[in-house]
């Protein structure tokens, strides 16, 4: 399938996280196709959000965090000291499991990246970020007459759909979301899924989530994680039809502990 | 079902129902096929609608895992080796439900046949009748155990049935070939021959099913086939 045929993006190898003395990632290996959606399930506590947060080096703002090993984003190596990290979370957006738009307008939400990072160099390319970016985020049509109302104003999902939409406004490759349904109810959840298919023709997605289900729906390819490490990886259909280990079968299918 | 049980009791209990039904159903399919073989050797015409009436039984049966596997998919959205699990079992019990519906079609032959059939005519439906009813008794063995060498030995041996149905049809032909007023005669034990013969490509397909349930993965190329004889 795609697996064989597509691009590695992002190569995480012999990847090592701890937390003080506890470590939370053992030797992860694993690749991740681009423009695709990559989902990654396991237990809470198995290391998967910790895992993501390696892709943006999220873990830096940690202080007790040390991470070893090696991530590369297009064959170069994010761990290096001389890489900047402001530019490296440009190009690896995240989406967190709640909404967390900024208590500012639905304007200055998805501006606040741009302005930072000096995309637009008047009024006119700014509004024209903001329009784009909350039409990738398929949030346009609902939000195009009151872009000056607080992002807090809208409800879960279109909060949710607000935040992919900032991340998206400084053009991202990689697109990283923690659990971004959780919060939400089956419509709002629906139309982010919409969304997530339509994003993977332009951006890599690498999504950690607990429900198998979307797990199946969303991605191409699966990696399923227990106590810090990498059980199985492959692709979603063989995962959830014919897995190859035991420990992910006995996971999935609800037979665990 | 895999080594270690559901988290979920009650899944548990809903998946060992489901294997209990499709248990049941077989050991009520095979009773069939052997109650209708058994009318058409012995030509007897007094327990033929006793054998209609069971079909019901089975018909029940199915309806019952069908409710089941809705339910299931509904509830708990089966994966890996449970989504296995549930779609071969929707699909073993309508091929047993179908081998019911079959053996009850070669008891209602029966009937219609006279008392004095011919020795050489019931010896070849008997080889046939048997094969198949082996065929179906190491299928259902094959579910219990999982066995999937059984399950590809059972596909394989189809070859045999068709050889058989091939000869049994060889000798009705000749029959009639002698003298033309066996018409009717011939004609009631050519569908039986041809419905045991159906009989047994159900097996086969559950055969295949199992093959899948075991392994997730299908039976690949095409099954051996008898030759037709000439006649």
């Amino acid at each position: 399938m795609e697996l064989n045929n597509s691009k590695i993006k992002i190569k995480a190898k012999n990847l090592n996280v701890y937390y003080g003395k506890k470590q939370a990632l053992f030797d992860i290996n694993l690749d991740i196709n681009q423009k695709e959606v990559t989902a990654l399930i396991g237990p809470s506590g198995c290391g998967k959000s910790t895992f993501i947060r390696c892709i943006n080096r999220m873990n830096d703002v940690i202080d007790i965090c040390k991470v070893e090993g090696s991530v590369e984003i297009d064959g170069a190596e994010i761990n290096e000291k001389n890489v900047d990290v402001v530019t490296l979370r440009e190009k690896v957006g995240m989406v967190f499991q709640k909404p967390n738009p900024f208590p500012k307008s639905i304007y200055d939400n998805i501006a606040y990246g741009p302005i930072i990072h000096g995309a637009a160099e008047n009024k006119d390319q700014m509004d024209k970020i903001v329009e784009t970016s909350l039409k990738k985020a398929a949030l346009w049509d609902e939000v195009k007459d009151r872009l000056n109302e607080p992002g807090t104003s809208l409800s879960g999902g279109q909060q949710q759909r607000l935040c992919i939409a900032r991340a998206l406004s400084v053009n991202p490759e990689v697109i990283l979301m923690d659990e971004p349904c959780s919060a939400l109810d089956p419509i709002a959840t629906a139309k982010i899924e919409e969304l997530i298919d339509d994003l993977k023709k332009s951006y890599t997605i690498v999504i950690v989530t607990h429900s198998m289900a979307q797990a199946v729906r969303v991605s191409q390819k699966t990696g399923f994680f227990h106590l810090g490490k990498i059980i199985e990886v492959d692709s979603t259909d063989k995962i959830f039809k014919n897995p190859a280990n035991k420990m992910t079968q006995d996971y999935i299918t609800g037979r665990f502990g | 079902m895999s080594g270690t049980g559901h988290t979920v009791k009650s899944y548990e209990e809903e998946m060992q129902s489901l294997n209990d039904n499709l248990v049941m159903m077989g050991s009520l399919t095979e009773n069939q096929m052997a109650d209708a073989m058994a009318a058409v050797i012995k030509v007897d015409k007094e327990s033929v609608d006793k054998i209609v009436k069971n079909d019901g039984k089975i018909n029940e049966l199915r309806s019952t895992i069908d409710n089941q596997i809705t339910t299931v998919l509904v509830k708990r959205a089966p994966m890996a080796v449970d989504l296995r699990i549930t779609i071969s079992t929707m699909k073993i019990s309508h091929d047993l439900e179908r081998i019911g519906d079959l053996a009850k079609s070669v008891a209602k032959k029966v009937k219609p046949l006279p008392v004095d059939l011919p020795d050489e005519l019931i010896g070849s439906l008997r080889r046939l009748g048997d094969l198949v009813q082996k065929q179906l008794k190491d299928a259902l063995d094959a579910y219990l155990n999982r066995s999937k060498d059984k399950a590809i030995e059972i596909w394989k041996k189809d070859e045999q049935v068709d050889d058989l149905t091939n000869l049994a049809m060889n000798e009705v032909a000749t029959y009639l070939q002698k003298d033309k007023k066996n018409l009717e005669m011939a004609t009631h034990l050519l569908f039986v021959t041809k419905n045991i013969e159906r009989a047994g490509d159900h097996i086969t397909n559950i055969a295949e099913s199992l093959y899948y349930l075991i392994e997730g993965e299908y039976l690949e190329g095409a099954r051996p086939k008898g030759k037709p004889i000439e006649s």
